[in-house]
């Protein structure tokens, strides 16, 4: 991972300054469940505050009340230490506190200006172009680049979060709330958000940086408060801040096993032949992975993992090569894949959107893709479906574990644990998993590794990963994909060439 | 065929598809905001019974076109009730306001069927009358026709340069985001759903007043479904809904010209002609591009607390 500078140049100016907000003794509680428990926190100018915590610690939800979206329980929240009731983003608007939400709250068909200035137009009438000068302005003003004129369903990630940014900015606001920014941005992007980040603090403004990613919070953060079961557990000033292992222990309450210990297996049959596979952006990909192994695809998103992991889950059809998988050739293993037994298990990426529905139940959603296990002719038993679900979520330790909750309502690591239950119940003879801890907090990723550590004895892994550590982790061979093609791959016992991946990973084949 | 036949067929193709563009209009207003109204048809025959109604009553014609306006609007905030606050089905509840509307005004305008009321008739527009044969077509209707000349400019005017289209778009588009704004998504629908309704009434009242001067039962035909189907032809946009309005409107004239001069096709198949063509015209426009999508809410009910 990239080592950050921090390019702060005058923090020093807003030390002792008086907090802008204050929480005091903040509660929340959704029927029984206790999302905040009586949190206290200040918001200084001038400061980026990060809080920690893993998913689920309730770190959302505080925001959520600080940003007028939800109402506190009970507490109360003090701007310039004058008492202040929110009763909805307007309000919080309005007092100069605004959140760039993770899903981000934009309008696709429209422009970027038209987005930022959204309901703060100043006129009835509009002039497109008076707008955009002003956006441009602004961005300019914040280190934040931006085309005021495109339509927002062209831009990237990246681009999208700085018009949310720029939306705040617009409005004046002096808190800015960034509810985990980076888990959608390339690492370029990343650097040009903490960039932008420092440049607004430097001029004044607070900010609250949602995360979990240790290694960034060391980086940007002026301040640090670790939640954990929706309560303050620690708060470190610019000075104490202590190192990484230290704040890990801390989030997690215990001591996390950061390095795993990942003994060979013994390998077994082919279960994946890629030969010259080509087209749709791939070039002459050579590729297998046998029983025993997990092979890690390393690389930058967007180099061709996904065409390739969709022509190996059956959504696209190879356009030139060969592709067997499990011995067959692929027109003959799909579209009528095995669904037990010799069967391929797909953990994608998206895992609220591919993976499962959303809006039915767990029985339901683990059956999506085990059902064949559960019939009899057209007749389905659902009465063992609900058991072996309870099973499998007490197994796999999902939280909460009411299997009649609707999908939507598991955090993502616990969705990612039903998933990989509901997958590995198959026992596949290969899986192929797709950034499977990504967004997952330290104690569900290490429960993730040890899962696909496990099952490799009895099946080939395919893992596409944009963190190189989880290959380096997990790992028997590297493969490192650029632009379509497979640079190099090497077992990781290979040190020399392990040590070079990043470099790989910019299209450099080191000889 | 010569111009003297054409002219007269594409003058009354104006004069059909003008209750078509306001409806369409309507549907397109409503739909822009997020909100899906089948009853289209309903409002349109209940803002031309009420129409009909208060021209018999006052005799002012004008009057009569602002109050079928206004109660359908009205009418239509029934269907706002079942969406916006109980979260209903939009299908059902639009299904529901046509079903209603048809058989109110049935019900009520029995005892007038085929009494006349003072409306609207064709005048010489100043100037642009004289243009020949453009003049001839666009220029020799009623003042309705010449109101409608407007409304897709003002409709495009109103969404892509004023603060409350954009906002009104936002929450077609995106609700949350819309909310996070600090806008409020569902007093924009309750307005999108009543203008809507406003302006499928007036195409209901163009019908009674204008293209003609009485009341009769079942007096809006399938209009409604036709302007549904219209704006989904149109890809939500104003300017294609005024062409799409007049394609249909050329169909429904050109077929009673035929009837008119005793072709020999039986007239049940003529007047198949206009739903038929609902039909393809949506089997085209299935093809989406870029610019070409649904507003991304469409249908999509505003859930309370989120």
């Amino acid at each position: 991972m990239a080592e950050y500078v921090n390019k702060r140049t005058n923090r020093g100016a807003f030390a002792g300054q008086a907090p802008f907000v204050r929480l005091q003794a903040i509660s929340k509680h959704f029927g029984k469940v206790r999302a905040n428990h009586e949190i206290t926190l200040d918001i200084r100018p001038g400061m980026i505050k990060a809080l920690l915590g893993e998913n689920g610690a309730g770190k959302s939800t505080l925001m959520s009340i600080l940003s007028g979206r939800f109402q506190q329980t009970s507490g109360d929240i003090l701007v310039d230490g004058a008492l202040t009731a929110f009763h909805s983003p307007k309000d919080a608007i309005k007092a100069g506190i605004g959140m760039v939400y993770q899903h981000f709250m934009l309008v696709e068909s429209m422009t970027v200006a038209q987005n930022v200035l959204l309901g703060q137009e100043k006129a009835f009438l509009i002039s497109p172009k008076e707008q955009e000068r002003e956006v441009a302005a602004l961005a300019e003003q914040y280190g934040l680049p931006i085309d005021p004129s495109a339509t927002v369903s062209s831009l990237s990630m990246g681009e999208k979060q700085r018009v949310e940014i720029l939306k705040l900015l617009y409005r004046d606001s002096r808190v800015l709330i960034l509810d985990e920014p980076t888990a959608v941005l390339t690492p370029t992007e990343t650097e040009q958000l903490f960039d932008a980040m420092w440049r607004m603090a430097d001029q004044g403004k607070s900010l609250v940086f949602i995360s979990h990613k240790l290694k960034e919070v060391m980086a940007v953060a002026d301040e640090i408060a670790i939640l954990r079961k929706g309560e303050v557990v620690d708060e470190f000033k610019e000075a104490d801040v202590p190192n990484e292992a230290v704040l890990a222990n801390r989030m997690v309450g215990r001591d996390v096993e950061l390095a795993l210990d990942a003994q060979p297996v013994e390998l077994g049959a082919t279960v994946l032949d890629v030969q010259g596979l080509d087209g749709d952006g791939l070039e002459d990909i050579m590729l297998s992975v046998r029983k025993g192994e997990i092979v890690a695809i390393a690389g930058v998103a967007g180099n061709g993992q996904k065409e390739l992991v969709e022509v190996v889950c059956g959504l696209r059809k190879p356009v030139r090569g060969d592709v067997s998988i499990l011995g067959l050739e692929w027109h003959d293993f799909y579209p009528r894949p095995p669904r037990k037994g010799r069967s391929l298990a797909y953990i994608p990426e998206d895992r609220q959107g591919l993976a499962t529905c959303k809006f039915v139940d767990l029985v339901d959603n683990f059956l999506l893709t085990t059902r064949h296990s559960f019939t009899t002719g057209p007749f389905l038993n659902r009465s063992k479906a609900v058991d072996t679900t309870i099973e499998i979520v007490e197994q796999f330790n999902v939280q909460p574990g009411h299997i009649d909750a609707d999908a939507r309502a598991l955090s993502g690591g616990n969705l990612q644990k039903l998933v990989i239950g509901r997958e590995f119940f198959r026992q596949p003879d290969i899986i192929v998993a797709e950034n499977p801890t990504q967004g997952l907090d330290i104690s569900a990723t290490e429960e993730v590794w040890q899962r696909l550590l496990e099952v490799r004895k009895r099946s080939g892994i395919l893992l596409i990963t944009s963190e190189l550590n989880e290959a380096l982790q997990l790992a028997d061979r590297i493969a490192v994909m650029y632009r379509g093609r497979i640079i190099d791959q090497f077992p990781k016992s290979d040190t020399k060439k392990v040590e070079a991946i990043g470099l790989m990973m910019a299209g450099v084949t080191p000889e | 065929m010569g111009l003297e036949l054409i002219i007269p067929i594409l003058a009354a193709t104006i004069q059909s598809g003008t209750p078509i563009l306001y409806a369409t209009l309507g549907e397109m207003l409503t739909e822009r905001s997020g909100v899906l109204n089948l009853g289209v048809e309903g409002m349109m025959i209940f803002g031309a019974f009420f129409a009909f109604l208060v021209s018999y009553y006052t005799g002012n014609p004008w009057l009569a076109f602002i109050c079928a306006g206004l109660l359908a609007g009205l009418f239509g905030l029934a269907h706002a009730v079942v969406c916006l606050v109980f979260q209903g089905n939009q299908v059902v509840s639009g299904l529901a306001l046509t079903i209603l509307g048809v058989g109110l005004a049935d019900f009520l305008g029995t005892a007038y069927v085929g009494v006349s009321a003072p409306g609207f008739s064709p005048f010489d527009f100043p100037v642009l009358s004289a243009i020949p044969v453009l003049g001839e077509i666009f220029f020799k209707q009623d003042a309705l026709v010449y109101v409608s000349f407007l409304l897709p400019f003002l409709f495009w005017f109103f969404m892509n340069r004023t603060r409350w289209g954009l906002a009104l778009g936002a929450a077609g588009e995106n609700p949350a985001a819309c909310f996070a704004a600090g806008l409020n998504p569902v007093k924009l629908r309750w307005a999108g759903i009543y203008f809507g309704g406003v302006l499928c009434g007036l195409g209901g009242a163009y019908l009674s007043l204008a293209y003609t001067h009485l009341w009769t039962n079942n007096m809006t035909a399938g209009r409604g479904w036709i302007a549904v189907a219209l704006v989904i032809f149109a890809f939500w946009r104003p300017g294609r809904a005024m062409f799409g309005a007049y394609l249909f409107g050329g169909i429904m004239a050109f077929q009673m010209r035929l009837q008119a001069v005793g072709a020999t096709l039986p007239s049940s198949l003529l007047l198949m002609l206009p739903y038929a063509l609902t039909i393809i015209v949506l089997l085209f426009s299935s093809a989406r591009g870029k610019g070409r999508q649904a507003p991304a809410a469409l249908g999509v009910n505003i859930e309370p607390g989120e």
